[in-house]
């Protein structure tokens, strides 16, 4: 497989966010990982302390440079997450219309970071960017659901405005949208959360369907960081490996995310003791440990096909 | 296996050189590997072009003492490779000490990179920061046959001048030391070169004893970048799982280096055509592509036990 990708994301020395948490699981899959870190910093910034640098926009250029001057500026996949600066997010932006250029089946992959639980923990002023300018060019995108309610201006309630959102941020670019996690109840009781997803496929006969799935996933009873990251680059290796079939690339994701969380979990717990709470140093993901289940994630959740909107679901 | 590696080296965005060459392999064989990137390039700097960023001794301070603020400063090695900058080499030694204090058993592998074939390609001011305090805090050092005599000022024009260069090494601090490549004659002939490695031990009586060994490498005709940092890297990786046997550890990272080397000429010739020499895009490391190479690597290089 020759599959190159280009990830622009957070560099940590110790732990797993950012380009930590994508380029090992992706080289491990065969990908090839070419990496731009946007900072470089001791750790995530959910532990105590944390020390670093940061890269500008114009330094991002400069490396963007150097890269076309070798005439080597050709991927196959870009992939972004955590950003908090809008000169250097329009940036990224600029890059990814040129190498969409050199290549027009590029695949741009996008978690459009900006809050959670109601809540922004970025720069307010990231949100117009996002919308007008990065989620018009990215052709797979992973809001939760906050973030899908902020680009699209529409709650979700119900499985129907999940459904209405995601055809909404169809509409605006991405051909593929995940709705990594929402607040919608589960039919396996509050021990679940909800995921969906939705893929709009060209037919042979130029038609266009959309394949729209659920799934119910389990919920920890831990706060990680780095998960969206892995998320989101293990998305990219399995809709890689299946294009056409979202219901098989997000079963692959949700159970490699699912075994990794749980080593992570368990060894957590081993460190902190029992009775307390593992720390943030303690909860960083089991990577390395986890290689035989990126490799061949076990299935261990099932996708809903979802049934047309005209349909009612059962 | 709970081994933490701290790796000081370059980053880049393309290809397979520093950190981007140490990481995955280590990854691979189950270590933690926390990095400091003490550059951010485009690609290595044998391209037409290269662009990017260096980070500073005081940067590299900062990074640190967020690691210590948080109280995971423990490492059971540091690896270091290129360097260009004698205030970034000495903040790297007083890290090196600190991690030290925090843990005695760390194992500090340093690759002294300073030149090859006779020329340095480093600043010079670097070599007595070598000398005087890089390589006396190093516990297994990878110098080239060039490097070797720099650091000892002895020339290697035989065997026997190997092996007293290496103990002149052993004598500065390191107790494992290999030369990477010389130009020794092999015994198996000119389309080979020499490596040799001496190890000291400590045996449970007290009592000290050297294993050296000699390692005919097959010369391969294209110049690489990155290797010596993959075999630093996987001489770390083979040492840890074979500390009191340089043979078996040896024999697995020179297998490691061919195979990495063998699948990287190929693809590159292909990617060049016919009667063409490969460019550097071309001849980048096959690294993702070795992974069961670097896994388990079948022995392809005998190393010899000289006395």
């Amino acid at each position: 497989m020759e599959c190159r990708v280009l990830s622009i994301q957070s560099h940590v020395v110790r732990g797993y966010v950012g380009n930590k948490s994508a380029t090992f699981p992706l080289q491990v899959l065969g990908f090839e990982v070419d990496s731009i870190n946007s900072v470089q910093f001791s750790n995530h910034t959910g532990y105590a302390h944390w020390k670093g640098q940061v890269l500008t926009a114009e330094e991002l250029n400069v490396l963007y440079e150097g890269i076309k001057l070798n005439q080597v500026n050709h991927y196959d996949y870009i992939l972004t997450g955590y950003s908090r600066d809008t000169s250097f997010l329009e940036m990224v932006v600029d890059i990814i219309q040129e190498l969409k250029k050199a290549n027009s089946s590029l695949v741009y992959v996008c978690d459009p970071v900006m809050g959670d639980h109601g809540v922004m923990y970025v720069p307010e002023n990231l949100l117009p960017v996002y919308k007008d300018k990065v989620v018009p060019l990215a052709d797979i995108l992973t809001p939760n659901q906050f973030e899908a309610e902020l680009l699209t201006g529409k709650k979700i309630n119900t499985e129907e405005d999940a459904v209405e959102v995601m055809d909404l941020l169809h509409k605006m670019g991405p051909e593929t949208v995940v709705l990594t996690s929402t607040v919608l109840p589960s039919k396996h009781g509050d021990q679940f959360l909800v995921a969906l997803g939705s893929q709009k496929i060209v037919k042979s006969d130029g038609t266009t369907i959309s394949q729209k799935i659920c799934m119910d996933i389990p919920k920890v009873d831990a706060v990680f960081v780095g998960t969206g990251d892995l998320f989101a680059a293990m998305l990219l290796a399995w809709t890689h490996q299946h294009p056409k079939d979202l219901k098989t690339a997000c079963e692959k994701t949700v159970s490699v995310m699912h075994h990794v969380i749980k080593r992570t979990i368990t060894h957590a717990k081993e460190l902190a003791g029992p009775g307390k709470r593992p720390s943030p140093a303690q909860l960083e993901l089991r990577m390395v440990q986890s290689k035989a289940d990126i490799e061949n994630p076990a299935l261990v959740v099932e996708a809903k096909v979802l049934k047309k909107s005209s349909d009612k679901t059962l | 296996m709970e081994c933490r590696v701290l790796s000081i080296q370059s980053h880049v965005v393309r290809g397979y050189v520093g950190n981007k060459s140490a990481s995955f392999p280590l990854q691979v064989l189950g270590f933690e590997v926390d990095s400091i990137n003490s550059v951010q390039f485009s690609n290595h700097t044998g391209y037409s072009h290269w662009k990017g960023q260096v980070l500073t001794a005081d940067e590299l301070h900062v990074l640190y003492e967020g690691i210590k603020l948080n109280n995971v400063h423990h490492y059971d090695y540091v690896l270091t490779g290129y360097t260009r900058d004698t205030s970034f080499l000495e903040m790297v030694v007083d890290i090196v000490q600190e991690l030290k204090a925090a843990n005695p058993n760390l194992v500090y592998v340093c690759d002294p990179v300073l030149g090859d074939h006779g020329s340095m390609y480093v600043p010079q001011n670097l070599y007595p920061v070598y000398k005087n305090k890089v390589v006396p805090v190093a516990d297994i050092i990878t110098p080239n046959q060039f490097e070797a005599e720099l650091l000892t000022g002895k020339n290697i024009s035989t065997e026997k001048d190997a092996v007293e260069v290496m103990d002149l090494l052993h004598a500065m601090g390191p107790d494992t030391v290999v030369i990477t490549s010389s130009d020794l004659p092999s015994r198996l002939g000119d389309r080979f070169l020499v490596s040799l490695g001496s190890q000291r031990h400590v045996r449970p009586d007290g009592s000290r004893t050297t294993q050296r060994v000699r390692i005919e490498v097959p010369k391969v005709d294209a110049v690489f970048v990155g290797t010596g940092d993959l075999f630093a890297a996987m001489l770390l990786a083979w040492t840890h799982h074979y500390p009191n046997d340089l043979k078996t550890a040896c024999e697995k990272t020179f297998s490691v280096m061919h195979h990495v080397i063998q699948r990287t000429i190929s693809y590159a010739h292909e990617l060049a055509g016919p009667g063409r020499r490969p460019s550097p895009p071309q001849l980048e490391l096959r690294m993702v592509q070795s992974k069961a190479d670097i896994e388990d690597p079948a022995i392809v290089t005998e190393a010899t036990v000289i006395s």
